[in-house]
Formats: C-alpha cells, sequence, structure tokens
C-alpha cells in the first residue's frame, strides 16, 4: 500500500514537472519584444525625418515648426517609455522563467528519488534551489507562516 | 565605437539588454552562458565592459569572471554583474571572483547606462 502511495506520488511529480517545464516554455514573449522594439526604432526614425523635412523645407511657418518641435518631443518621451517598458518586462519575464525552473527540478527529483514518501525533498533542498532574495523572501515567510 | 560583452541565458533579456546599449551608441556582442562569453573573447573580441549574469548553464557567472580575469586582454576589463541575487555571500563571491561592480534586477534603463556610461563614455 505505501509502496503504491509513494508511486503515485511520483508520478505526480513528474507530470506537475512536466507540466510547468510547457508553461515555462510558452512564458516567451519574444515577439511582443521584437514588436515594441521595431516600434521604438520607427518612433526614432520618424523623429528624424520630421526634423529632416524641416530642414529641407523652403516653408518657416511658425506653427508648423512649433508643431514639429512638440510631436519630436513627444515621439522622444514616448520612446523612452517604451524602452522601460520593455526592459522592465523582460526582467520581469526573466524572473518568472527562473522561479519555474526551481520548481521543475524540484519536482522532478522529488519523481525519483529513492526514499520514502514524505523525505524525498526537503524544504532545505528546495532553498539550495533559489536564485534571487525574493524567492528567499517568499521562502521564509512560508515557512514561519507555516510555524516550522 | 566601444563593445560591450552581454551574457544572459535568457534570450529576452539579451536582446532587450542589446536594444538599450546599441540605442545609446555601443557595439554588442553577446553570449547565451559563460562558456559562450569565453569562446567570445577566444575569437579575439576586447570588450570595454562586460555585463554577465551569474546563474547560466554550462559556465555560471562566477566561472566566467574567473576564466575572464585569466585571460590577458580582460584581466582588468570591468566586469558589472546583472542579476537577481542581491545576497551579500553571492556578491561576496563575485568580487572575490574579479567582477568590478554589480546591479540587482529590476533594473531602469537609466541605471545600467549610467554605469556603463562611466565606465565606457560612447563615442
Amino acid at each position: 500500500m505505501a509502496d503504491t502511495t509513494e508511486a503515485n506520488e511520483r508520478l505526480v511529480c513528474a507530470i506537475l514537472a512536466e507540466q510547468v517545464s510547457t508553461l515555462r516554455d510558452r512564458m516567451d514573449a519574444s515577439a511582443a519584444f521584437d514588436l515594441l522594439w521595431r516600434t521604438t526604432a520607427l518612433l526614432s526614425w520618424l523623429s528624424g525625418l520630421l526634423g529632416d523635412l524641416s530642414r529641407h523645407s523652403a516653408s518657416t511657418n511658425p506653427v508648423l515648426e512649433r508643431e514639429r518641435a512638440e510631436a519630436i518631443a513627444e515621439v522622444a518621451e514616448i520612446r523612452g517609455e517604451l524602452d522601460r517598458l520593455a526592459f522592465s518586462q523582460a526582467q520581469r519575464q526573466d524572473f518568472a522563467r527562473q522561479i519555474a525552473d526551481c520548481v521543475v527540478t524540484a519536482l522532478e527529483r522529488m519523481a525519483v528519488a529513492e526514499m520514502p514518501a514524505g523525505t524525498s525533498f526537503s524544504s532545505g533542498d528546495l532553498a539550495a534551489l533559489y536564485v534571487s532574495d525574493d524567492q528567499r523572501k517568499l521562502h521564509d515567510a512560508v515557512v514561519q507562516r507555516m510555524g516550522c | 565605437m566601444p563593445v560591450i560583452l552581454v551574457l544572459d541565458d535568457s534570450a529576452t533579456m539579451v536582446m532587450s539588454l542589446s536594444h538599450i546599449l546599441k540605442g545609446a551608441g555601443y557595439e554588442v556582442e553577446t553570449g547565451m552562458n559563460g562558456r559562450e562569453g569565453i569562446n567570445k573573447l577566444g575569437e579575439g573580441i576586447k570588450p570595454s565592459v562586460i555585463l554577465t549574469d551569474l546563474n547560466m548553464p554550462e559556465l555560471d557567472g562566477i566561472g566566467f569572471i574567473k576564466e575572464a580575469r585569466k585571460i590577458a586582454s580582460t584581466r582588468f576589463t570591468p566586469i558589472i554583474v546583472l542579476t537577481t541575487e542581491s545576497g551579500g555571500r553571492k556578491r561576496d563571491e563575485a568580487r572575490a571572483a574579479g567582477a568590478s561592480g554589480w546591479l540587482t534586477k529590476p533594473a531602469e534603463p537609466n541605471q545600467l547606462l549610467a554605469v556603463v556610461k562611466q565606465l565606457c563614455p560612447a563615442k
């Protein structure tokens, strides 16, 4: 009976490891980031084009000139915001991927451990897989909450 | 144009860092782990600054720094560690290996550029 329970637990761990692994692989947002960067590159090009058009224009309309300057300033601000957004999202995604890596590794080890059920993997073993302080803080909070 | 070598096992981070650095006037070489970084140096690339993650497969950031410090051309090249690790132990380990500085993720593009420009102004 105990052997069956243990085998079942290992099976569940193996399935969960595979599912989290699939989820991690689906986190790839390269296409979205690529589009963001192409947009910022386009904005940069348009901004330069506006400047060039103004320099080569015979007209010296002050209203057009003011609007051009305002458009260039707005484009620069949006470009900066997009850069910040892309960078922050990339880091966030990287962090999520690292957490998923950690969960997959833990579940894979639990799926193959040749030890009695419930003793194959400790919270200390899990903590050894962490790659950031955020993970350690979360770990400590759970350990404290569980009164361990 | 100054060359920055970027090492990170996350393709998105590599693309993101490259975009920011290229936009600021730097040439960027990239690698997905420390081994690829060492191979790039072996190919004769002479970076002005190296940005590296710590947790990477094959050869991690600490291992890379140790090996890079053995290569004459990068013995004194500034190496900035860019990682989610902010713990003192890891920081000490990286410093002992030869890291010049540390930037904890999440970082802002301006923070990153300020550090890089201080070490190597874009031309």
